[in-house]
């Protein structure tokens, strides 16, 4: 009792100076493009390495894509546009490509931009001794050489289609600070100099990182001054930080989507909801060297029985798309001809009987064997509740399924590398580029490698490896969509649901497209800003 | 002893399935496995168990924590210059002053609480006051800390903005004067040091009613009576002074827990310290981090327990005569 009256009398004493007219305001006001003002979010995680090659997290690659450019970049309709290129040629024979870098462009400390720095990047990334996960895709590059400062020019042995895509993704190092470094662990790693938009103000470990407008930037200074990303590992502390006014944007779960915003106007006052397509789907697998699985019967049979709709309105409140193909629903790559498998369960039990499964005891069974498989899964939410309703639905068909959840690397380590599992429930992301060659074609089934569910198909194969080496789109397309199509035919995965990305953002964030482009609602955040009478004092909080 | 603790302590580690490749770029199509294999020969993770734990010992023999494993390569322990000057903090050196600050308020506000609780609930053995502080630290115990810290920050920091929400410092933080730096850091803590509290008053507040009640009832404190004096001196003098003595040996037994966090606290209030740093480290497999925090643990065990029978000797008289013959 003593400790609340003292608590109490702490609250009192410290906590008196915060206004609330918040609410007052009227958000909704138009107002003109300004300059200035500060935005703040929250990451679940710190950045590891500011330098993406090295670093391989999510909350490193975020924050180093606003400071760092790569050769290209994806224009809000998914294109590809130059990025510190002006223009590239890819030849002929598909084996040369020739960038054109822009010229007179600085990087945040005054040193100008030069091939020299691109091939150092390229040098850097596929030395031996650099510790990064991504250097295969480079090291596809025989040569690359410096035709003078502003051009450069990577050759490959034999044409290699997401060569592009690449480029895209390769943040373009300075070579004047880092050539007397060791990559692996350096300063510069905390502390970059980049070219884009905003450059690192400063880093309090643990707590927050805050950017600051670059004013060399190669695209022009960006309208939002500051950006502060704050570090807070738990969801609902975020949410409670978004609601109370002190973050201005996050991702927000379903739930929180479709349940908490539509029961408060005082929220909807202030914050906007976004949702588009997320970059992810969640698939049900099957260990095809295991049986029954290899018996495309059966396979085919729990794919009917599974209801994905029931999962989608149950998982995710109804926010999320059935996919037929592993590409993001409505862009370029998506087979738009493929018929979906519908839910039908007598259909299944059907299949199953063609293979020579009898019930018995409501359990089906085929030479004194009864179908009976576990599902494992990694320790998430969703997928557990996805587990959840496929278990039910195939119990109701009679296969007799259990579920065992595991944390993340025991589950790679004891299940995925050595393949001993029956079936999973995972996800993989939806890539801008086609090509899927490490994880459906038949040589990539070694430990460590993508195709642990061990797909392997003489054609698809044939078409992985005809869609690396073409890079015209019509002709690509059509080897992508026969693959997508021979791949829904098979069923190595019954493809359950493309999540959609839930964002809430702030009112006073003037300048986000209300119609979210294929590249998504953060795509023109350097158009964003905040007019002056919405912005926070930040002394106050 | 810290040999042999650091061997299990390896061992179970290692044991665990996986390493810091598996985890850093296990899922991503665009990583090959051969370049996994390089990493874990670059850190030695190729090796038999005994020979990696042999390599870790040597380094430790020179009193070097090593690096970390994740990316970011910062030293385990204290910060190192590289050869321009710049300084890389080192892990354990950040997180630990922030677990060691709010450790110290929380066991300091648990003990002081305790004793008056205790205290009182033992002169009113029984009665209203003491059935009351019994429900209330038990309530303490037994409620779950991150619903309640929910709640609380739910109701004062959301729907009444009187204290900050999650954090250890505001934005502009670097703007302000000294004196509101030391408010607003306070503010901060005010719901983290409470949560923490709570769940600890229940044993140290029984254990000061229990050993009151216990002496009351000798006969010395009946003398004191009969000899006249007043009941205030009869309570804090002769009283809770001897009641207080087995409180030195938990005193001591805390030390190794002032460098441990509570992974939940930590992550809802969004607190760099101790707790989240080791949790993340089990999560990635990164083996030195592990191993440099168990290892400052296992010898602040060792000495909280040295520490505890010294000053147990020097406040007891009858143990130090005891160890005199």
């Amino acid at each position: 009792m003593r400790l609340i009256l003292t608590s109490l009398f702490f609250i009192c004493l410290f906590g008196c100076n915060k206004s609330q007219t918040e609410d007052v305001i009227n958000f909704d006001e138009e107002a003109s493009q300004e300059s200035g003002g500060t935005l703040t979010n929250a990451m679940i995680g710190e950045p590891n390495n500011l330098i993406a090659m090295i670093a391989g997290d999510g909350a490193s690659s975020a924050i180093a894509g606003q400071i760092f450019n790569s050769l290209l970049k994806y224009d809000e309709n998914l294109e590809f546009e130059g990025d510190l290129a002006e223009s590239w040629e890819v030849s002929k024979d598909y084996k040369t490509i020739k960038f054109n870098l822009k010229t007179q462009k600085k990087w945040s400390d005054e040193q100008p931009i030069t091939c020299k720095d691109v091939l150092f990047t390229w040098k850097a990334v596929t030395h031996p001794d650099t510790r990064t996960p991504y250097g295969s895709d480079y090291q596809l590059v025989s040569s690359a050489e410096c035709v003078n400062d502003y051009q450069f020019i990577a050759k490959y042995n034999e044409p290699y289609a997401p060569a592009l895509e690449t480029w895209a993704s390769l943040h373009i190092l300075p070579e004047h600070l880092l050539k007397n470094e060791d990559i692996n662990n350096t300063y510069f790693s905390l502390n970059p100099v980049g070219s884009n938009y905003f450059a690192l103000d400063s880093w309090v470990t643990g707590q927050q990182l805050k950017l600051k407008a670059n004013p060399n930037a190669i695209h022009g200074k960006p309208l939002i001054e500051n950006k502060v990303s704050r570090i807070i590992p738990d969801l609902s502390s975020q949410f409670m930080e978004l609601i109370a006014g002190n973050i201005d944007l996050m991702s927000i779960n379903p739930i929180q989507y479709s349940r908490v915003f539509p029961n408060r106007s005082e929220l909807n006052n202030k914050i906007n909801l976004y949702k588009e397509m997320g970059n992810g789907y969640t698939y049900f697998g099957f260990n095809l060297n295991k049986k029954p699985f290899d018996d495309i019967n059966i396979r085919k049979a729990i794919s009917y029985a599974i209801d994905r709709q029931e999962i989608i309105d149950g998982v995710l409140l109804g926010l999320g798309e059935e996919i037929t193909s592993p590409y993001k629903p409505g862009t370029y790559w998506e087979n738009k001809n493929i018929k979906k498998l519908s839910f039908n369960p007598q259909k299944a039990k059907e299949l199953l009987e063609k293979s020579g499964y009898r019930l018995n005891n409501n359990i089906y069974e085929k030479d004194g064997i009864p179908l009976s498989f576990e599902i494992l899964t990694n320790q998430n939410k969703q997928r557990e509740m996805t587990a959840v309703l496929i278990q039910r639905r195939l119990q109701d068909i009679g296969i007799d399924v259990s579920i065992r959840v595991i944390e993340w690397a025991s589950f790679v380590n004891r299940f995925i590398k050595t393949g001993e599992f029956q079936a999973v429930v995972l996800g993989w992301s939806l890539s801008l580029d086609p090509d899927q060659y490490s994880i459906w074609h038949s040589s990539q089934q070694g430990p460590g490698q993508f195709n642990f569910i061990g797909y392997s198909n003489k054609r698809v194969d044939d078409l992985l490896e005809k869609g690396r080496r073409e890079l015209n789109k019509e002709k690509r397309k059509a080897i992508y969509d026969e693959f997508s199509a021979i791949l829904y035919e098979d069923q190595p995965i019954v493809y359950l649901y493309a999540g959609y990305g839930l964002s809430a953002i702030h009112k006073k964030i003037k300048g986000v497209k209300k119609l979210s482009p294929p590249a998504g609602i953060y795509h023109n955040d350097y158009e964003w800003f905040v007019p002056t009478k919405f912005r926070r004092n930040e002394m106050s909080l | 002893m810290l040999i042999g603790i650091s061997l299990i302590s390896f061992f179970i580690m290692h044991l665990a399935p996986g390493d810091i490749t598996s985890n850093e770029s296990a899922f991503n199509p665009k990583a090959s496995e051969e370049s996994r294999q390089k990493l874990r020969e670059m850190y030695n993770l190729d090796k038999p168990i005994i020979v990696q734990y042999g390599l870790w010992l040597k380094r430790i023999a020179k009193l070097d924590f090593g690096h970390s494993f994740a990316s970011h390569q910062r030293p385990v322990l204290w910060q190192e210059k590289d050869k321009n000057g710049n300084i890389k903090p080192g892990l354990i050196q950040k997180a630990l002053p922030i677990t060691l600050l709010i450790n110290l308020l929380t066991i300091f506000l648990i003990f002081s609480i305790s004793i008056v609780l205790g205290t009182i609930a033992a002169i009113r053995k029984n009665k209203i006051p003491d059935r009351l502080i019994t429900l209330f630290v038990f309530v303490g115990f037994a409620i779950p800390g991150f619903w309640l810290a929910l709640l609380l920050m739910y109701s004062l920091g959301v729907s009444n903005q009187i204290l900050p929400i999650s954090g250890l410092h505001s934005i502009g933080y670097e703007q302000m004067g000294l004196i509101t730096q030391f408010i607003d850091m306070l503010k901060h803590l005010i719901l983290p040091v409470f949560i923490s509290c709570l769940s600890g008053l229940a044993g140290i507040s029984l254990y000061v009613r229990n050993g009151m009640i216990e002496i009351l009832n000798q006969d010395f404190i009946k003398t004191a009576r009969a000899k006249g004096l007043y009941e205030k001196k009869v309570i804090f003098v002769h009283t809770l002074k001897n009641a207080l003595l087995p409180l030195i040996t938990i005193l001591g037994l805390s030390i190794p827990g002032l460098i441990g966090g509570s992974v939940i606290a930590e992550s809802i209030f969004a607190i760099p310290g101790m707790g989240k740093l080791f949790y993340d480290a089990v999560l990635m497999r990164d083996f030195p981090v592990v191993m440099g925090i168990l290892t400052i643990g296992s010898i602040l065990t060792l000495l909280g327990n040295l520490i505890a029978d010294l000053s147990y000797a020097w406040a007891d008289p009858r143990i130090r005569r005891g160890l005199s013959k």
